[in-house]
């Protein structure tokens, strides 16, 4: 993987990280509002799912330089 | 009758504003792959700006305007990397140096 591919996945690694936390956040908010009577434990999930969500995108991003993928041919 | 129906209009409405949030939230790409979530970091940073005047018109406020700061973090950062490295790359051969200057001048008092 060259340095200017690296950079590009690792600046789309950053912003999907803020996209995903700020949605975790927001949807955390919102259930925590209308169904659990505004506990402070569904903002923290839904902030944790969203970060999690955005590191297995990120290894996915990263590891897949390096995987064969299904539309190429492999000699035997 | 009315007094029954509540309860369950009030959770219908609850679950309609819950599925709304996660409908929109799925449909914007917020939840999907990296490149999905960066396209829509793009939309909303370029979205901001004309969003921004339309309260500012409305509220009949005038923020004052943003300085144009010329700095970059990235830039900073990497010439500071670049300079670190040189440093510690020059730091043996300087050190030798400084010290024979130092013996050269010690030898020069004491003749």
């Amino acid at each position: 993987m060259s340095e200017k591919q690296l950079g590009k996945k690792v600046d789309r690694c950053l912003a999907d990280g803020a996209i995903k936390l700020g949605t975790g956040l927001g949807l955390g908010i919102v259930f925590s509002v209308l169904f659990f009577k505004r506990h402070t434990w569904p903002i923290s999930f839904g902030s944790g799912a969203g970060l999690g969500m955005a590191y297995a995108n990120c290894q996915n991003d990263l590891r897949s330089h390096y995987l064969l993928h299904k539309s190429e041919k492999v000699g035997l | 009758m009315a007094a029954r129906i509540l309860p369950v209009l009030k959770l219908a409405t609850k679950v309609t504003i819950a599925g709304g949030a996660l409908y929109v939230a799925v449909d914007y790409g917020l939840l999907g792959s990296s490149e999905q979530g960066s396209q829509a970091l793009e939309k909303a940073k370029a979205a901001i700006p004309p969003a921004l005047e339309e309260w500012m018109k409305y509220f009949g406020v005038e923020l004052p305007t943003m300085p144009k700061i010329e700095f970059s973090p990235v830039e900073s950062w990497n010439s500071g990397v670049r300079w670190t490295i040189s440093s510690l790359s020059e730091a043996p051969t300087k050190a030798s140096d400084y010290t024979n200057q130092g013996i050269q001048y010690l030898k020069d008092l004491t003749k």
